[in-house]
């Protein structure tokens, strides 16, 4: 047991080190995360201005603003086509010799790479704070689930990103995965636009999918759109796609191990 | 009990059957046509423990998939495979600990971290102590001067450094089932010397050792064993002596005579030899069958007779047997 909780934690501070490894695209990240915020707190001010829209008044506006800016650094961040071009390249067979679990191995690796995101998130989240001083959580419980959800989005985010790489697996290519997986996550997270906003009918797709626990949820409990009930509701239903996820990936990986085609040396 | 033993091995890939260019590629996408295609031919392969084996064939033979398939990276589509009483590809994490694999044609090494950090980050997969880790790569770097690249980029390092570092990566764990293939491949002649040099200590320290090779050196300097495969089935399997004696039915001796050579003649002269010319004018090659003359008779009469300026015995080599198997002039 011990053991393999060593395993994950040097998985976990390789990939950490990888990613640190590439500056650029971390002040990349940074750059394009921090201007996506600003447009989007410019625009927003100039649409509610001193009025609501749907709810969300101009402070609270702010906050949900920076909550999606820190998820959004969080998943597009995570380095997953490193996955998915092991798969691709044939990496994968080094993978499979290797005497550890390759869910565990790779979602350790994942976790890694989401954790090299955290440095960008602070920094944006500093200078929004100094820029644009958001108001504070709806209370201190709902601060405390916000963090919450945010750590639960560690495993929601590896088990969409795991089966959307295993997908590979058949389709032997990974761009059109990769953006389809994006576009349906800013989409559906209320990260471009907040649910709200959404007919009834959207919304009601949105919550059938994971995508909210992606900013709605966090956004939602942190600004008290939901008492605390609704909250622990939220947190479960996240948590809960979180399991489902994992188990889907591991019954999809089973059979994807069969298919594996290496080809050449 | 051997400690490897594959039985009708058997792997087949579907390939897709499409004609070339773009009106290929459409028809393909509608109508999805398939050809399948046998790799590995049902191969029967027993390896004990402490054997080291040489598996030779030609490019497009079947040796890497054979590879993957006793590795457990690919499931077999027909037959067994056991090592160490367990199948491979099912009890893929058991058989990891007890199996070093490298493909000289793919690093297992993080591309953009120091050397060292793939090497520690094994260290913590396999569960080696510090004490054996130490050991080891004390071990390695006498052999294979690791330290020389440890704190070096993977993607600054040069092919035999390379090579050298996934071969430590493939060891650290001191497996008892070795799997390397081609690791000799696109390496000068003196990191091969030494790589040669570290693997056959590993055979003599008792590691048992499947290894492919297109490089010939390799397999008579390390192998003792030598399985010869040709589009996915066994062609040969015994000793690399036994290959030897059974076909090495010829012998040759190079003349280098005063004047130029003239082969016809010298051919009508002595008809029980076989002539030919050799690079030089002056030079000719005999070749006459081991079990008909003694190489003293044939030197004798040659001698005797021709009084050259020089002469040249020379080494009846695997190479030539394997390319006649190869070529399918010989059966086992
Ligand atoms: N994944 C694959 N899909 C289809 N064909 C393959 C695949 N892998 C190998 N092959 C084919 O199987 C044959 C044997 O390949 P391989 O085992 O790599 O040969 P070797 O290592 O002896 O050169 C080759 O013709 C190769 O093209
Ligand atoms: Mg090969």
């Amino acid at each position: 047991m011990s053991h393999s909780i060593a395993v994950d934690r040097a998985l976990v501070v390789i990939s950490f080190k990888r990613r640190l490894a590439y500056k650029s695209h971390w002040f990349f990240g940074l750059a394009i995360g921090g201007g996506s915020m600003l447009i989007a707190m410019v625009m927003w001010q100039n649409l509610i201005g001193s009025g609501t829209l749907s709810g969300y008044d101009w402070d609270s506006m702010r906050a949900y603003t920076i909550i999606g800016f820190v998820a959004a650094t969080m998943v597009f961040g995570a380095a997953d086509w490193i996955m998915a071009d092991r798969i691709l390249d044939g990496h994968i067979a080094v993978d499979l010799t290797k005497p550890v679990d390759f869910q565990r191995a790779r979602a350790a690796e994942y976790v890694g790479s989401m954790l090299s995101t955290f440095p960008t998130a602070v920094m944006g989240v500093v200078a929004a704070w100094l820029l644009f001083q958001p108001p504070g959580p709806a209370t201190p419980l709902a601060g405390l689930l916000t963090v919450v959800s945010f750590l639960l989005m560690f495993p929601l985010a590896f088990g969409l990103t795991y089966l959307s790489t295993l997908v590979c697996f058949w389709t032997k290519r990974y761009l059109g995965i990769m953006w389809l997986r994006e576009a349906l996550l800013s989409f559906f997270s209320g990260l471009m636009i907040p649910l709200a906003f959404m007919p009834g009918w959207l919304q009601a797709v949105a919550w059938a999918l994971p995508f909210p626990h992606f900013t709605t949820t966090p956004s939602a409990i942190y600004l008290g759109r939901v008492d605390t009930a609704g909250a622990l509701g939220l947190l479960a239903a996240e948590a809960a796609w979180a399991v489902g996820l994992w188990v889907l990936g591991w019954l999809v990986f089973r059979t994807a191990v069969k298919k594996v085609t290496v080809h050449g040396g | 009990m051997p400690i490897l033993e594959a039985q009708a091995l058997t792997k087949t890939f579907r390939r897709p059957d499409k004609d070339s260019g773009f009106k290929g590629a459409v028809r393909h996408l509608m109508q999805r046509k398939y050809k399948n295609y046998t790799a590995v031919d049902g191969i029967d392969l027993s390896i004990e423990a402490g054997e080291s084996v040489a598996y030779v064939g030609p490019n497009g033979a079947g040796k890497s998939t054979t590879v993957k398939l006793l590795t457990g990276i690919l499931r077999p589509s027909e037959g067994t495979v056991r090592v160490m009483g367990r199948d491979p590809h099912v009890e893929r994490i058991a058989n990891a600990h007890d199996i070093g694999v490298l493909f000289g044609q793919r690093t297992q090494l993080w591309w953009d971290l120091p050397v060292e950090e793939s090497l520690k980050l094994l260290k913590h997969m396999y569960g080696v102590s510090d004490a054996d880790y130490k050991r080891r790569i004390e071990r390695f770097d006498e052999l294979l001067d690791l330290n020389e690249f440890m704190p070096a980029l993977a993607r600054t390092l040069s092919l035999g450094q390379r090579m050298r570092a996934d071969l430590a990566c493939a060891l650290i764990h001191d497996p008892k089932m070795v799997y390397l293939d081609e690791p000799t491949i696109g390496l000068d002649i003196s990191v091969k010397d030494r790589l040669r040099a570290f693997l056959r200590e590993l055979v003599n320290d008792g590691t048992t050792l499947l290894l492919t090779s297109h490089d010939l050196a390799d397999i008579e300097e390390v192998c003792e064993r030598i399985v010869v495969i040709d589009k996915g089935a066994v062609a040969y399997d015994g000793s690399i002596e036994r290959l030897k004696a059974h076909y090495i039915t010829t012998k040759a001796v190079n003349l280098y005579l005063e004047g130029a050579a003239n082969v016809p003649e010298l051919a009508e002269k002595f008809p029980d030899y076989e002539w030919t010319a050799g690079e030089a004018p002056s030079e000719v090659v005999v070749t006459y069958e081991s079990n008909r003359f003694t190489t003293a008779e044939v030197l004798g009469s040659l001698t005797a007779q021709l009084s050259p300026r020089d002469l040249s015995l020379s080494e009846p080599s695997i190479e030539d047997v394997i390319r006649r198997l190869y070529a399918g002039e010989l059966t086992k």
